[in-house]
């Protein structure tokens, strides 16, 4: 009970710490594109964490689904001029079709060659947003995406073509998706989930239908990354394949795992770490980017379960520590 | 349709050197990921490092070509002991942080490249590329010939290597089950390093023989080593004559597609057969259906 209450405070605490950095970075607007940038990664990261996190699943073509709902999302607001919250939902929907068909044949396949099938995936989506150019726009991608329009709240007016207002646009979605990770892993169905990835036999034996509840988490999941796609595009204004190539689907993997599969928050800090960071601190050159390939060498023998389990590890060793002292004080 | 016979051929015989390029690159992957259960992303940079360090020793050191890809090869297999022993050893139960340690692997090779070589592409002016051979009307460099025999000789050497010799047998032991190979006296250790290495100084020797015809960049060994995984997938994980045949056959389709289709979608057309293939033979095409695999 008191960890629950514990639970809903330090939610509630990170939802208003989001929603006040708009107005501490109200006129640093570059500060807000790097928070906004990062957001819009989170989102498909929590999508890729339900699979790689809570399932077992590792997806090597996650971008490509983000890709389709970006797109889905652009040509619908550019073309059709159709308002942003339903082209948005157009695009997870699309992502989520897509998803489910790609999933029926990657989802025979375990571990390893689930990987190589994804990844195939992903490059064939990133392929056709290449060179579909009378749809995509080609490599040269799609520009000229409009912004949400200017929302009357009332006391204010929220204007997505203001750095504070699509950041807050972006905040709300990105709590929106948290909150539905957070009651999808603590529901039955992420239970079934979990058992799932602890041992599929055991789970197929007591009655969970294993192929069904992975093809749904693909397809939900395919989903949300497309929302982030759709997300993403809107506020860089342009959608571009390469956006959604190999490389990004790379990165997106590293930013889940880095920041802790399998955590709540695990995908929020790697998205931080991977767009945030690198956006203030410029790397680009080769020094710099060896460097971080060293880190990601050393973490992956150092930190089996990311940072976020690193952390986690840390807190209970201390936890673990003091419990031993208050053991050894009693007796 | 107007393919002619000629360029039909030509492209075929395209194919069949890619193939064996893309052969030694699957031949790599399926003894680690047999042997060991690893997935090794980084392989692509280890063909790379194979396609700079024969410029290296060709250029630098020795000027003759099969001196400069014996050196080579010999790089990479002390490279692949390196890596065993620092990384890859340790992380064989952990297929993600494989992957996060690979792609670091990657940023630090390609960007010691760059830092190494300079940012634009080398040249390997090797003569086997400036000579020709002619047949009828279709004209290939020396180099192609030289791709094709080296990997056939390569093939043979690797299944007389596994079939015939004792330690071959140790390493097939190993594959098929550490614990009963440490029962009869084998250290899988040893196999696991010495696994490592062939696999290595295969991607090394890719790298070199694929050097000279195209150009020496930091980025060379990615499409190699993704036609390479894909090769494995179709011919079925841990098979070898499945990732033999997988290999020549992405090169043959790849080449021969672009007679058909723009080659824009050339990479397209192998990945959606591999897709299409494993809707109906999910363990590959040579594969063994191992019971909850798949």
């Amino acid at each position: 009970m008191r960890t629950r209450v514990m639970r809903l405070i330090v939610g509630i605490a990170f939802a208003a710490a989001l929603f006040l950095l708009a107005f501490a970075f109200e006129h640093s607007p570059y500060v807000l594109f790097a928070l906004t940038l990062t957001l819009c990664y989170a989102i498909p990261a929590m999508a890729l964490n339900l699979l790689l996190g809570y399932t077992g699943l590792v997806s090597l073509g996650h971008m490509g689904f983000a890709g389709i709902g970006a797109y889905v999302t652009a040509l619908l607001m550019k073309r059709s001029g159709l308002p942003f919250v339903p082209s948005l939902l157009a695009g997870a929907l699309a992502a989520g079709l897509a998803g489910a068909l790609a999933g029926v044949p990657c989802l025979r396949l375990r571990s390893h060659f689930f990987i190589i099938v994804t990844l195939a995936v992903g490059i064939v989506l990133y392929l056709l947003f290449n060179n579909l150019d009378w749809l995509t726009g080609g490599a040269a991608g799609l520009p000229g995406i409009p912004r949400p329009r200017p929302i009357d709240l009332g006391v204010a007016v929220l204007d997505a073509r203001r750095p504070v207002g699509i950041y807050l646009v972006a905040v709300t979605i990105f709590l929106l998706v948290f909150a539905l990770q957070y009651g999808l892993v603590h529901s039955d169905f992420g239970r079934s989930l979990a058992a799932i990835r602890q041992d599929e036999t055991l789970a197929a034996s007591r009655g969970v239908d294993v192929f069904a509840h992975k093809l749904a988490i693909f397809a939900l999941s395919a989903a949300i990354a497309g929302l982030g796609g759709g997300l993403l595009v809107t506020f860089l204004r342009a959608a571009a394949p390469q956006s959604f190539g190999f490389l990004e689907d790379i990165n997106l993997l590293l930013i889940v795992i880095v920041g802790g599969a399998g955590s709540l928050f695990g995908p929020t800090l790697g998205a931080f770490l991977f767009i945030a960071l690198p956006e203030a601190l410029r790397v680009a050159d080769s020094v710099r980017m060896l460097l971080f390939g060293a880190a990601l060498l050393a973490l992956a023998l150092l930190a089996p379960r990311g940072l976020w389990g690193l952390a986690a590890a840390a807190a209970q060793r201390l936890r673990g520590a003091k419990s031993a002292v208050s053991h050894a004080e009693r007796s | 349709m107007n393919v002619t016979l000629t360029a039909l051929i030509e492209q075929i015989a395209n194919g069949t050197m890619m193939g064996a390029i893309y052969v030694l690159v699957a031949l790599g992957l399926v003894l680690i990921f047999g042997v060991m259960g690893v997935l090794n992303f980084a392989h692509g940079v280890l063909f790379m490092a194979g396609g700079y360090t024969c410029e290296f020793f060709f250029v630098h050191l020795f000027g003759s070509y099969p001196v400069a890809v014996i050196l080579t090869m010999v790089t990479l297999a002390l490279a692949g002991l390196a890596l065993e022993w620092a990384v890859f050893r340790r992380l064989r139960v952990n297929v993600p942080m494989q992957i996060v340690a690979s792609l670091g692997l990657i940023l630090m090779a390609q960007n010691a490249a760059v830092l190494l070589f300079g940012p634009s592409a080398l040249q390997l002016s090797v003569p086997t590329v400036h000579s020709f051979v002619h047949i009828g009307e279709l004209s290939f460099t020396v180099q192609h010939v030289v791709v094709i025999a080296v990997g056939v000789v390569v093939i043979a050497l690797l299944q007389a290597f596994l079939h015939w010799t004792t330690l071959g047998t140790a390493l097939r032991a190993t594959s098929q089950n550490p614990d009963a190979a440490r029962v009869i006296g084998i250290d899988p250790d040893r196999i696991y390093r010495i696994t490592f290495a062939a696999s290595c100084a295969l991607a090394g020797l890719g790298g070199a023989l694929l050097g000279p015809l195209f150009l020496i960049f930091p980025q060379m060994g990615d499409l190699p080593m993704l036609k390479g995984l894909t090769a494995i997938v179709l011919g079925g994980m841990g098979s070898i004559p499945g990732a033999i045949i997988g290999g020549f056959a992405i090169g043959i389709i790849e080449a021969v597609s672009t007679l058909f289709i723009s080659t824009d979608y050339r990479d397209m057309v192998v990945f959606v057969i591999l897709i299409a293939i494993l809707l109906v033979r999910p363990w590959g095409l040579f594969g063994v259906r191992v019971r909850g695999e798949a």
